[in-house]
């Protein structure tokens, strides 16, 4: 029976296989920073390391983008090192229309419109002819409420409630993502840090640290997790241009809603693992990747 | 996405010494199309100007009394569309790309779960989709691995091409019912129903599966052997001998024509969340299952 297991799962394992590129262009890897245990290198350590980055699924025609480690213990900035960044996730065409398709999305779909024009039927009174069909040398009317009276009922006016929800394609939002974080990347808009970890949750820290190193005005912090640093949630709690935010959140809109984004570099991880498996998933005929509304 | 990385790189370096790009200065492509205009005031000819070329008719316009659904015979362009049976294609090019993308194992007989596990190749079966159709079409000449494949349709430089390289060709029949099985079995085992029997090839298809020119599954394997040396010498190259292979028991292994799936019997349960195989033991089931 072990056997006939075995052939089985070979029949029905190949859903998600990833096409094996040739990863011989890949230099050799010391250290795997996906590893939760390994906690990126602290900056007086890491001065002297090269801190690589494993890129999974590498086409082998591309070549890697590039971007400091900078720090955040400091106001001034200090570059750690050169980290290596996907081509398909920060090096995507700079497609301004898949941008603007996203963020149309984004405002469009939460959006209710609740404008509502009274009809004759909703409008008091009405019911009585104005005046005689006949003798007066006057047009005929049967109501002072018809939509040709002032004061009339409105015909084909607005009704409340209207939805705009609509979905954006599954690759477009994605590409939408892939787009946006490159286009930051190619204007010197994003910045990766080791942590969100500052010194002092003094507000003017943070200001200072932002004013010093040409960021911003507005600052998207971009953590792993939800569960942020104190120091840093305290710092920018008043100020409403510095926001944070966590990785599942990250988002089309936001991004460019804020001048500048600052990720940390497990975000980076998780953001850069998340869109590949994405781009590289086996999506043929899988129907729970596209929008199905429901009959009614 | 296949793009230039020239573009790319250029396109974003461009991006460098533009504006920031922001929520205000984005825009879509201009493919809004411009709607006629309508109602009192804009509405009017429709692009048709004032006063001149009046006597000819709108497009479309239908004139004379006789309606148009009465005017023309009716010609049944699509009369048998819905009964007949539909093969989607594989070239031989794509199944070699396949194989050299490892997206197939030829190690393994290769038959529709494995094609449709791929990810390339798609097909509905409420289109009366009925499985491969292989076509010489494409690659007839690159062609070079050894296979055991199993396909629905097979054209003749195809199977030509598979004996060629010392591999082996069957074409088979699987009803709708045992299609859903076959052509997604992760989804099939989650429903927990026990694996169909094959039902027999329908009137119009018998003759194709029956038949050791098409290397049908229900075709006399003397006779198949005979139609292998007879195509041999018909395309002119020489039939390897299959009983010195290697991978003879691979090349050997066929499907009984009940059975759906390699190792796995009809009337069987896969559970696949305690990886076990349920056989039915009632003399009822037994007696319909029996091959």
């Amino acid at each position: 029976m072990m056997q006939n297991i075995s052939k089985l799962f070979r029949n029905c394992g190949h859903r998600f296989l990833l096409p094996k590129f040739p990863m011989s262009t890949l230099e050799s890897i010391e250290s795997n920073p996906l590893d939760s245990e390994l906690v990126p290198p602290s900056s007086s350590l890491a001065k002297s390391l090269n801190f690589k980055r494993k890129l999974e699924s590498m086409p082998p025609n591309m070549e890697p983008k590039q971007a400091w480690l900078e720090n955040l213990n400091t106001t001034d900035e200090e570059k750690i090192s050169i980290l290596e960044l996907h081509p398909q996730v920060f090096g995507s065409m700079p497609r301004i229309d898949v941008i603007h398709k996203n963020v149309r999305w984004q405002t469009f779909y939460g959006r209710m419109d609740l404008h509502q024009a009274a009809s004759r039927a909703e409008l008091p009174g009405g019911g009585r002819k104005p005046w005689p069909q006949k003798g007066l040398g006057r047009a005929r009317h049967g109501s002072n409420r018809s939509p040709l009276f002032y004061n009339g009922g409105k015909s084909h006016g607005p009704r409340a409630p209207k939805s705009y929800f609509y979905m954006l394609p599954y690759d477009l939002r994605i590409l939408g993502l892939t787009t946006t974080l490159s286009v930051k990347l190619a204007q010197d808009d994003l910045h990766i840090v080791e942590s969100l970890d500052i010194p002092t949750d003094d507000q003017q820290y943070i200001e200072e640290l932002v004013q010093t190193r040409m960021w911003g005005p507005s600052v998207l912090f971009v953590d792993e997790q939800d569960v942020m640093p104190e120091n840093i949630t305290k710092a920018t709690e008043n100020i409403g241009h510095f926001n944070l935010m966590p990785a599942y959140g990250l988002n089309v809109f936001s991004m460019l809603k804020h001048d500048t984004l600052v990720l940390t570099l497990a975000a980076l991880n998780r953001i850069e693992h998340q869109l590949l498996l994405n781009i590289h998933r086996n999506k043929n005929g899988k129907h729970q990747f596209r929008y199905m509304p429901s009959h009614h | 996405m296949a793009v230039n990385r020239n573009v790319v790189d250029r396109a974003l370096a461009v991006l460098r010494t533009l504006p920031r790009v922001s929520l205000y200065n984005l825009k879509d492509h201009e493919h809004r199309k411009k709607r006629s205009a309508r109602g009192q005031h804009g509405g009017g000819t429709h692009g048709h100007g004032k006063k001149f070329r009046q006597n000819y008719l709108p497009l479309g316009f239908e004139s004379g009394n006789t309606p148009f659904h009465l005017r023309f015979g009716m010609e049944k362009y699509y009369k048998r569309y819905r009964l007949e049976r539909e093969y989607p294609p594989v070239s031989l090019l794509m199944l070699q790309k396949m194989i050299d993308t490892n997206r197939l194992d030829t190690t393994q007989p290769i038959d529709l779960s494995s094609i449709c596990n791929s990810g390339v190749y798609s097909m509905n079966i409420n289109f009366n989709h009925h499985g491969v159709n292989l076509t010489d079409e494409e690659g007839f000449d690159q062609f070079c691995a050894k296979i055991n494949i199993e396909v629905q349709w097979a054209s003749e430089g195809a199977i030509a091409a598979i004996e060629r390289n010392g591999g082996v060709i069957t074409t088979s029949y699987y009803d709708p019912l045992c299609l859903h099985a076959v052509t997604d079995p992760a989804r099939f085992f989650l429903k927990g129903d026990p694996i169909p029997k094959r039902m027999i090839p329908p009137e119009d298809a018998i003759e194709y599966y029956s038949s050791a020119d098409n290397r049908g599954y229900l075709a006399d394997p003397e006779k198949v052997s005979l139609a292998r040396l007879a195509l041999a010498q018909k395309y002119g190259y020489e039939l390897p001998k299959i009983e010195d292979d290697p991978d003879y028991t691979m090349l050997t292994m066929r499907k009984d024509p009940r059975q759906i799936f390699y190792g796995l019997e009809p009337g069987w349960v896969v559970s696949l969340k305690d990886k076990a195989i349920l056989k039915p033991k009632d003399k009822e089931l037994l007696e319909y299952y029996r091959t």
